[in-house]
């Protein structure tokens, strides 16, 4: 399960919506667990693609800034958001082929709608879907 | 020459490389091809295909994706 506070849940939608057409993306921060995550923190970071109307690509730099400050702060990477403006729902197979952090959260917010989270961990074969709940 | 190599998020650990290695080189010394990371050093990108010349250096897995391609189906 990955959990949310409703000030990171909401933060993300904002995000999300200002973005317009583009994906956004950032670093979900909090208490990590191998089954269930909890979110309290969500940091933005610049989408680097060539074509960010339908791809994501996290600055490096910046990811690795991100990273450092949340573990400084005694918190944990948990994982990574990005949006997909019109859809789909659930990860693409270039999601699926970009893949990296095993064990980590990769939550989608879509747009081709009512805003709708999902989030999938990534166990290195493939995505294994995750609930999503507001708490806190 | 010896390495030290932080795979971010994951463990440090000490690697061997040859002399004349890439940073290509190291980053397959930890079990990653050089298209899915960013080898840092000093918190910057290094190319991938210079000489290492680092005694210490980060490996950040990449965060890449989007909505492009065909989609799965929802996942279980």
């Amino acid at each position: 399960m990955l959990s949310f506070t409703r000030d990171a849940y909401d933060a993300i939608v904002r995000h999300g919506h200002g973005g317009g057409d583009r994906e956004v993306c950032g670093v979900l921060a909090g208490d990590y667990g191998d089954g269930e995550s909890h979110v309290t923190d969500v940091s933005p970071v610049e989408n680097a693609a060539d074509t960010p109307q339908t791809r994501y690509a996290m600055d490096p730099e910046e990811l690795l800034a991100v990273i450092d400050h949340v573990e400084d702060a005694g918190s944990d990477v948990v994982g990574f958001y990005h949006t997909h403006p019109a859809g789909p729902t659930h990860p693409s197979t270039t999601d699926v082929d970009r893949a990296t952090w095993r064990g980590y959260s990769y939550a989608i917010c879509a747009f081709d709608g009512h805003p709708f989270l999902g989030s999938w961990r990534w166990r290195g074969g493939g995505f294994a879907g995750e609930r999503v709940a507001i708490e806190g | 020459m010896r390495v030290t190599v932080e795979v971010v998020g994951e463990e440090t650990r000490n690697v061997d490389v040859a002399a004349d290695a890439t940073y290509a080189d190291l980053a397959r010394a930890v079990g990653y091809s050089p298209h899915e990371v960013s080898v840092m050093v000093d918190g910057s990108p290094v190319p991938e295909d210079q000489p290492v010349d680092a005694g210490r250096v980060r490996v950040l897995r990449l965060i890449k994706g989007g909505s492009s391609g065909a989609t799965l189906g929802p996942p279980s």
